[in-house]
């Protein structure tokens, strides 16, 4: 039995090492999966159910929007993920990419693109949704930070 | 290609979406994909009807006095281990991707990849693709895999494919139609030492089949298992692979049994040796309904 923890990204695995646990770089944490997943979507989602509310003023049809919001999300994700699919064959043809699969072009893209979004949320007047795109720029900076030491250490 | 074959392809049991999974293996990133499983998994539970129907009639029995409701919740959640289970598979067999996985009965896995021929008897329960996976690379034997065919050609190629990629080799896949080469066949793979994997837990049209008891019920479950290892004179190892969380998987390897012909006739040792498997069956499935994905129904009666 494997009983020592895997985690994907740099800050949970030094937080566990810090912590004295025996930690690898492994896609094994449920907290990413599920954690990081729904933080993702959400980010999407409120940034998308914002900018509809300054646009749609009926209480109606700004419900009908929130409904709409994450099926909207869940469709421009399968969008992205065939567009950096492309960008990937494109980039495979050219040799300037040979991982075995398409992953951690994908995620790089994502991250970038939901750190944006998190980015245009910390401008927002509204208190709560400038501390998610505070949380979120935290984490990823914090993530990075970890990411440096590993290396360095 | 006629536009009706073409459609084919989009049906519950198409290739269409054994390659949409392998894109998601290959694109989707893993935290990203919980969301994927709820959506498509929802998506299964309204459109795969009989599936449904299936799983709804068999949790009546696993579980008696449920609530309709909460029947439906459970095949729901069902559902949602099954599309985690075969994307794990796949997972593993595209990206490599590592599994953590503890066994129960440890010591009786050993002594099935240290000795000779044997028969691993399994049920549609938790990832078997992927259990077979491991155990091929962890013990670097082969395993000769029984199924049931696929319903549609290509899927069939498809899966063959992928087993051959993900255990190098290792793993044969052998059909289990209603021709007499298979039998003949695996009775030389056991004498030859090899371990034969079939699923017990359901009988497909033209397969031998008896009926016994599971769950208080009368069932026709397959009863080849059984005359082959009292034929070659082999243990039967009932061994199981539960998704626990994710990425996480549990082995659960039992005593082996045997199907021993004594002083009862050759039926009732047959008999005797399929009521041991449908303890183990109650015994596993009963606190892992939700992992087990029998997607037709077994019991006439409910």
């Amino acid at each position: 039995m494997k009983r020592e923890s895997g985690y994907w990204f740099a800050l949970p695995r030094l937080c566990a090492r810090l912590a004295g646990q025996k930690v690898r770089r492994a896609e094994w944490s449920r907290c990413e999966a599920y954690g990081l997943g729904g933080l993702v979507f959400g980010i999407g989602c409120v940034f998308l159910g914002r900018a509809l509310g300054t646009v749609v003023r009926p209480w109606p049809g700004r419900a009908l929007c929130l409904l709409l919001t994450p099926i909207a999300i869940w469709l421009a994700c399968l969008l992205v993920y065939f567009v950096n699919w492309l960008l990937a064959t494109l980039l495979r043809r050219l040799g300037l990419y040979s991982r075995r699969t398409n992953k951690p072009l994908q995620s790089f893209v994502i991250i970038a693109l939901v750190t944006l979004l998190a980015a245009l949320l910390v401008r927002d007047e509204s208190g709560w949704l400038r501390s998610l795109g505070i949380f979120w720029l935290g984490l990823v900076g914090l993530n990075l930070g970890a990411e440096l030491i590993e290396k360095t250490a | 290609m006629s536009a009706r074959h073409w459609f084919r392809h989009f049906a519950v049991r198409g290739v269409f979406w054994r390659r949409y999974l392998d894109f998601g293996q290959t694109d989707v990133p893993f935290y990203l994909r919980a969301i994927m499983m709820v959506t498509w998994t929802t998506f299964f539970f309204f459109f795969a009807a009989p599936a449904r129907r299936a799983l709804l009639s068999n949790l009546a029995v696993i579980l008696p006095g449920s609530s309709r409701l909460t029947n439906y919740a459970r095949a729901w959640l069902t559902l949602f281990n099954f599309a985690w289970t075969i994307s794990d598979a796949a997972d593993h067999k595209i990206a490599r991707t590592e599994f953590a996985y503890a066994v129960e009965g440890g010591e009786n896995l050993e002594r099935l990849a240290a000795g000779p021929g044997a028969i691993l008897l399994t049920a549609h329960m938790g990832s078997y693709d992927l259990g077979a996976a491991l155990f091929a690379d962890r013990y670097h034997r082969e395993l000769r895999m029984v199924r049931a065919p696929e319903a549609d050609e290509k899927t069939a190629e498809h899966v063959d494919a992928s087993l051959a990629q993900a255990t190098a080799g290792a793993v044969k896949v052998a059909y289990n139609t209603a021709g007499m080469a298979l039998p003949f066949d695996l009775l030389n793979a056991l004498r030859a030492g090899e371990i034969v994997s079939i699923l017990g837990d359901r009988a497909t049209a033209g397969i031998s089949a008896r009926e016994t008891r599971l769950f208080g019920e009368v069932v026709k479950l397959p009863d080849g298992p059984f005359t082959l290892a009292l034929v070659a004179q082999v243990p039967i190892y009932p061994v199981f692979v539960l998704r626990t969380s994710f990425h996480h998987y549990k082995i659960i390897a039992g005593e082996p049994f045997y199907c021993r012909r004594t002083e009862a006739s050759r039926d009732a040792a047959i008999d005797a040796a399929l009521a041991i498997w449908c303890r183990k069956l109650e015994e596993v499935i009963r606190p892992n309904w939700a992992q087990w994905f029998s997607l037709v129904p077994l019991f006439p009666a409910a």
